[in-house]
């Protein structure tokens, strides 16, 4: 009964959502809510595994940067979720308040175009706040 | 369709184009390096091919290589402007030598570092001098005999002045006190930066260059920094990693030498990139 019970909730629960978008003429699919949930699960898991992964992969080729380093997901701006994750860098205290990397990703033929915007802030909602001092030295992609 | 392709490949063309024309400028460079002598690691810094100084000890908390970083962005501000032999010159630095180009400070050379040459001071600021100007293409001025205790480099020694770098062993040393070597100490950590300056504006756009299993293409990447360490950057080095099997990491390195040794620019990092396909595999 108790099963039965959680089972319609669910479903409830699920056809609410989708309902909600229909009406609001939101273009998501599972595999995007998928997507988006899984990968700000394994930014917020991972981040300090990848953080020393890369440092310690660059300082083996002599090529760490020197300055504080941390890890945020990436905000696809337009799209409104997490794409995937990178490094920033800077001095300590511009670094600390990094929140995300906000995207901006254009395509031409065979060519595609990405700015990449360090934030103080975790939506990607109007212009992005750019954090002063701090830059991308890497970008990680979830197999997803 | 042949106008649709058109645009992609006249694109790849001017990216090569500016490719080749970055890696034909950045051959006289200055780079430095990790490298191993006498069974020992030590850092090099390198006019184009030729090592001309040779770092082996560490000092005010930088290791040889973080030091060699420093002497190389030094030479390449110096360089920026033609270098006449006479601006090549060896004086004192407190307590200890120094090598200058114009009135600018390259390298200082405390007892330490003379010591694990098995030089003095004077001597192998002598000798680092005399191999920038052989690297610069000048002759090296006779002088006179040097006391003994400051030996001149010599051909034959242990490791000759054609390679580089060290001073003929043998010299008398005195013994540096504590309280010289904290003086040399923190006269280098007043000459060079403590923390790398993350919060310029300049920018400037580079070609990336990277190999991916699914084809080469080549980009441009935005790099920003101080307008000194953004003079530096010839190019952005991309670096394919794999993390467990969960993601792909691009780690992007802006460097300033086009070669397959990482000289990493410090305080630069992307802030945008742009690449096309030009070969599939």
């Amino acid at each position: 009964m108790t099963a039965k019970r959680m089972i319609a909730l669910v479903a409830a629960v699920a056809l609410l959502g989708l309902g909600l978008a229909a009406v609001n003429g939101w273009a998501i699919s599972l595999g995007d809510v998928l997507k988006v949930g899984g990968v700000a699960l394994l930014v917020s898991q991972y981040d300090d595994q990848i953080d020393s992964f890369i440092t310690s992969a660059l300082g083996e080729r002599e090529a760490a940067a020197k300055g504080a380093t941390k890890v945020v997901p990436i905000l696809s701006l337009g799209g409104g979720g997490y794409v995937g994750a990178a490094q920033v860098v800077g001095s300590p205290e511009n670094v600390s308040r990094v929140k995300a990397v906000v995207q901006v990703e254009g395509r031409f033929g065979s060519g595609r175009a990405q700015v990449l915007v360090p934030t103080t802030v975790d939506k990607a909602a109007g212009t992005p706040d750019r954090a002063k001092g701090v830059g991308v030295s890497a970008v990680i992609e979830f197999r997803i | 369709m042949r106008r649709r392709l058109k645009v992609p490949i006249v694109m790849a063309l001017g990216l090569l184009v500016a490719l080749a024309a970055a890696a034909a400028f950045s051959s006289a460079e200055v780079s430095f390096r990790s490298a191993e002598r006498d069974g020992a690691r030590v850092a090099e810094v390198l006019i184009g091919e030729r090592p001309v100084i040779v770092v082996r000890t560490s000092a005010a908390g930088y290791t040889p290589l973080e030091r060699a970083e420093i002497v190389a962005n030094r030479l390449r501000t110096a360089m920026a402007s033609e270098i006449q032999a006479e601006d090549v010159k060896a004086g004192s630095v407190p307590s200890g030598q120094g090598l200058y180009i114009r009135d600018q400070l390259v390298v200082a050379v405390y007892q330490p570092e003379a010591e694990a040459h098995g030089a003095t001071p004077a001597a192998l600021a002598g000798l680092w001098r005399d191999n920038i100007l052989l690297a610069l293409g000048y002759e090296v001025p006779e002088e006179p005999a040097p006391p003994a205790a400051e030996p001149a480099p010599q051909e034959g020694a242990e490791e000759s002045p054609q390679e580089g770098v060290e001073a003929a062993p043998g010299a008398e040393e005195v013994p540096a006190g504590g309280a010289a070597e904290e003086a040399a100490a923190a006269a280098e950590i007043e000459a060079e930066p403590e923390e790398v300056d993350w919060t310029g504006t300049a920018q400037k756009w580079v070609p990336i260059f990277s190999l991916e299993l699914e084809g080469a293409r080549v980009g441009m990447a935005q790099v920003a920094g101080p307008t000194d360490q953004i003079a530096q950057v010839k190019g952005v080095y991309q670096l394919r990693l794999d993390f467990k099997s969960i993601g792909r990491v691009y780690a992007y390195v802006p460097v300033s030498t086009i070669s397959t040794k990482l000289n990493r620019v410090q305080g630069v990092s992307v802030w945008a990139l742009a690449d096309i396909k030009v070969l599939g595999f």
